[in-house]
């Protein structure tokens, strides 16, 4: 599989500001592990994935207002909670993500 | 594109170990986000934009992550009070699935491997299998002696080798050149009877310990009652996954129910259910 930061070097290339997310902290159970990427397009083109479901939805969400401010965020995405709740993304953990825009605002011209 | 990512790019093309580290949280709001490159031995290539103090922590933690190959938030205490968190990301190590015989199950277990993150290497003599036609996903194909090949191989703790080859003589050749390194995984194909003959007599000829043995996959593979070349291949992919990740090897339904019933007794109270609806 081609690495997030090839990836990464390719959109720089076309010219489109996207966000990088990763799980960056864990507790409990949880989809990924710690240190897996996703790539947050503004067309919708993201690559990889943090674990799908609600917890992904959300971070797209982050994503998407991360690419709009230029500015990175920190988020706890939440996967407890009970199995009767509306919420359907029930792995019982909690994951911490950082999310930040690429390129990186330093880099910009 | 930047000088950091360039580097970053280049050693992850080598497959090096380097180190991303990242500023998560931080007294000064602007510091978020900053980032640089960090190796074992070369010189940092971007900066955090800290005091050099707290720059030389961070590379003292990020190379200490890169030692223990893991990933990890790192929290330092600066003299202004609020703490800086940092994401020292662990790259360029990727496991190494070593597959030694070209043949049937070889390209399944090659293709998943892809998949599975490892990095696949085939050795096989015979150029006709060990081809790019018949494995167009494997990261390196070695057309050469079995014994040449294995005796130059880089084998460390994160190499898993499977033991393939089109003859079983080329199996155990094999396995006694590939048991003298601490390998993460060993596996061997054959039938149990074919297994116990040949361990039996390589630890009779003394070319092979118990603890040697003991290593030793072998036959290889989970019991799902794989047929097919394709299925041998799942059933030995998921034995190096439980190597890898831990896990108990059974279904999870039977897992999930042996620890609900020890905890609820959910299943008692379905089948009460049965008898009298409360």
């Amino acid at each position: 599989m081609q690495n997030a930061y090839d990836v990464l070097a390719q959109i720089e290339a076309e010219g489109v500001p996207v966000a990088v997310a990763t799980i960056v902290r864990v507790r409990g159970s949880v989809p990924r592990e710690v240190g897996t990427k996703m790539i947050i397009h503004p067309y919708g083109r993201h690559w990889g994935t943090v674990g799908g479901g609600c917890g992904e939805a959300e971070v797209i969400r982050v994503g998407m207002d991360v690419i709009h401010t230029g500015r990175p965020r920190l988020v706890e995405v939440d996967l407890t909670g009970d199995v009767t709740a509306e919420k359907l993304g029930i792995c019982g953990g909690i994951m911490e993500v950082f999310v930040e825009p690429w390129p990186p605002p330093e880099e910009h011209p | 594109m930047s000088r950091r990512l360039s580097a970053l790019r280049a050693s992850l093309a080598r497959q090096e170990p380097v180190a991303r580290v990242v500023v998560l949280r931080a007294p000064d709001r602007a510091l978020v986000g900053r980032w640089m490159v960090i190796w074992p031995d070369r010189d940092p290539v971007g900066t955090l934009g800290v005091e050099a103090p707290l720059h030389e922590q961070a590379v003292h933690m990020a190379r200490e992550a890169l030692r223990r190959r893991r990933s990890t938030t790192v929290v330092l205490e600066s003299n202004t009070g609020s703490p800086l968190e940092l994401f020292v990301e662990v790259l360029g190590y990727s496991p190494t699935l070593l597959i030694v015989g070209a043949g049937h199950i070889a390209q399944p277990l090659a293709d998943m491997g892809k998949r599975c993150d490892f990095r696949v290497v085939v050795v096989d003599d015979r150029p006709q299998f060990t081809s790019r036609e018949r494995f167009p996903t494997a990261d390196e194909l070695i057309v050469a002696p079995f014994d040449e090949a294995l005796g130059h191989f880089p084998f460390d703790l994160d190499t898993y080798v499977v033991l393939v080859t089109r003859g079983h003589r080329h199996d155990v050749d094999a396995l006694l050149h590939v048991i003298q390194h601490p390998v993460a995984y060993v596996g061997m194909i054959g039938s149990r009877r074919r297994i116990r003959g040949v361990f039996q007599l390589l630890m009779a000829q003394g070319k092979l310990t118990d603890e040697q043995a003991a290593r030793v996959h072998a036959p290889i593979g989970l019991d799902i009652g794989a047929e097919t070349p394709a299925e041998i291949a799942v059933a030995v992919m998921a034995e190096i996954i439980l190597v890898r990740r831990g896990g108990t090897g059974r279904p999870l339904s039977a897992v999930f129910w042996e620890r609900t019933r020890r905890v609820h007794t959910w299943r008692g109270r379905r089948e009460e259910g049965r008898r009298s609806v409360q």
